[in-house]
């Protein structure tokens, strides 16, 4: 299976901070991974040093074959656009909405190729089938909604184009445990038959028989496949 | 307050909603505090005053002093300013954005940039044209019209229209064009713009020539009503500023409501007898300072309505 995702000695952090040590993971073409790890251990880090969102990072990221990684100190976000639009969708913690945006108009806002553009009309209606409170809520403002329906709005403009690569970061946060179950069958609806993606989660029972792998983070440091049962 | 007054009111709120709002979608969006926003609407001046001079002689022999001559002077005018102003916020990309959008501090090296850009392009006019007043064609013609017993003058209500002309096809720009939509995005959350592919880099140039281009309306309908100067933008930027600060940075109708406000509070310590012009800054300044400590926000500050 060829690898879509392959860190190497990826190091990341904050200022003097250093959050990340020299991880390594490879993620292959159809696999879901779950990272669990608990809080301030870097999960988030990892998946913002992807994106390249951390304060700085070094070390080598190479997805679908191209370098994408390096040696940066500044500059946080200045290639996540570019990173984005080749085929690394996201979808943050703090969900990172735009409040004044109305759902539908968010949701356009992730529709970014020609393509997806043109489409997306249908691409939203396809949304809505996968969480259909959003219908209702198509011209509300996105800062009225509740935490779980911007959870929602969030991955679904993650969901607006194809992406070879899907990153969620704890999808489950500060949600009750009804609704974040409703998201997380609609992320294992998800086809990634021709992509991956890594899950970012504290709570494992949701991971569970779900995901391909689970892999451990522990102060900054990957701990390797972790066991199911060893977790429970 | 008679209606001499709020024609008169009105006129001033159009010049400062045009300067007000391209200093509100610009900071907002693109995180750059332009302190140069003055100097694109005195170089848009000289730039229509330049191609208006050239033009002049052009149209008339061509077509006489016809309506239609009228019509092509008028056009050049504003083309050339709403052009000036395009080239010189494509300048201050190149200048103070481009450099150093991705460096640490970047607000605060732009606003010294900016600062600095500002400064250097008003000397430049001084140098190159001297300090001299420059006349514009009056493009609205000389005259009046008598309404409820009140004469406004052809320029007031040419500004007032063409304010709000301008600011329409601005607002309808940001809100139905995909451009828009990524510049609305960008202005709420630059992060999740980030991550839904909206490159501020990209973003900041067509922000930048949109809100020069602002700057250059302003000062072509100004330009009806006062001379053009080096100088001649430093007071509507510092309105511009002090206006987008009390609508709400970043709220585009806070903007507006702000210069309305402004332009008849202006208008009516203006006119009155114990107070006058020479009361006008204090009384507004006190104003827009009573606001901000009421409701640091602004106005219509863009997070009002929604949960934090």
């Amino acid at each position: 299976m060829p690898e879509i995702l392959k860190l190497r000695k990826l190091s990341a952090g904050y200022g003097p901070l250093r959050v990340l040590h020299e991880v390594d993971l490879t993620v292959q073409n159809g696999e879901r991974i779950g990272l669990v790890g608990l809080n301030g251990h870097g999960k988030t880090t990892l998946l913002r040093a992807i994106t390249h969102m951390s304060g700085w990072q070094q070390g080598s990221i190479k997805f679908n074959d191209v370098e994408i990684g390096g040696s940066r100190s500044i500059g946080a976000g200045r290639r996540t656009p570019k990173l984005v639009r080749s085929g690394i969708a996201i979808a943050p913690q703090g969900d990172a909405i735009f409040p004044g945006l109305s759902v539908r108009k968010h949701l356009e806002c992730g529709a970014f190729t020609k393509l997806a553009w043109k489409e997306r009309k249908n691409r939203i209606e396809k949304i809505f089938d996968i969480f259909p409170p959003l219908r209702s809520l198509e011209h509300s403002l996105v800062g009225k909604l509740s935490g779980g329906e911007r959870r929602m709005v969030s991955i679904g403009r993650m969901l607006m184009v194809e992406a070879k690569l899907y990153l969620i970061d704890e999808p489950s946060l500060g949600l009750a445990p009804k609704i974040s179950n409703g998201v997380m069958e609609a992320l294992w609806k998800l086809p990634v038959e021709n992509a991956a993606m890594i899950i970012a989660e504290q709570n494992v029972n949701l991971l569970s028989g779900k995901v391909d792998r689970i892999v451990g983070m522990h102060a900054g440091r990957m701990r390797g496949e972790v066991g199911h049962v060893s977790l429970l | 307050m008679d209606f001499g007054l709020i024609i008169y009111a009105l006129n001033l709120a159009s010049i400062y909603a045009l300067m007000a709002i391209g200093v509100s979608i610009l900071w907002s969006s693109v995180g750059l505090l332009n302190m140069a926003h003055g100097a694109t609407f005195a170089v848009s001046g000289y730039g229509a005053w330049l191609i208006t001079g050239f033009m002049k002689p052009i149209i008339i022999a061509s077509f006489g002093k016809t309506a239609f001559a009228s019509f092509l002077m008028a056009s050049t005018l504003v083309g050339s300013a709403l052009i000036s102003g395009a080239i010189f916020g494509a300048i201050i990309y190149l200048l103070a954005f481009l450099p150093i959008h991705d460096k640490p501090n970047y607000a605060v090296r732009g606003l010294i940039i900016t600062l600095a850009i500002n400064i250097a392009s008003v000397q430049s006019l001084l140098y190159l044209f001297g300090p001299r007043n420059r006349g514009l064609p009056k493009i609205f013609g000389f005259g009046r019209w008598e309404v409820w017993g009140t004469k406004i003058r052809y320029d007031q209500a040419g500004t007032i229209i063409g304010a709000i002309i301008i600011l329409s096809l601005t607002l309808a720009w940001l809100r139905y064009s995909r451009r828009g939509l990524e510049v609305r995005a960008m202005m709420q959350n630059s992060e999740g713009a980030a991550y839904s592919g909206i490159s501020r880099k990209v973003t900041a140039l067509p922000v930048l020539m949109l809100t020069g281009a602002l700057a250059g309306m302003a000062a072509a309908l100004l330009s009806q009503t006062i001379f053009v100067s080096p100088t001649s933008g430093s007071i509507p930027h510092i309105m511009g500023v002090t206006i987008a600060l009390l609508g709400g940075l970043g709220s585009v109708p806070g903007a507006v409501i702000g210069a309305i406000l402004i332009g008849f509070l202006e208008a009516f310590i203006g006119s009155i007898p114990f107070l006058g012009q020479r009361y006008v800054m204090f009384g507004t300044f006190s104003f827009i300072i009573a606001v901000l400590v009421i409701r640091p926000r602004g106005i219509s500050g863009l997070l009002d309505d929604t949960r934090e």
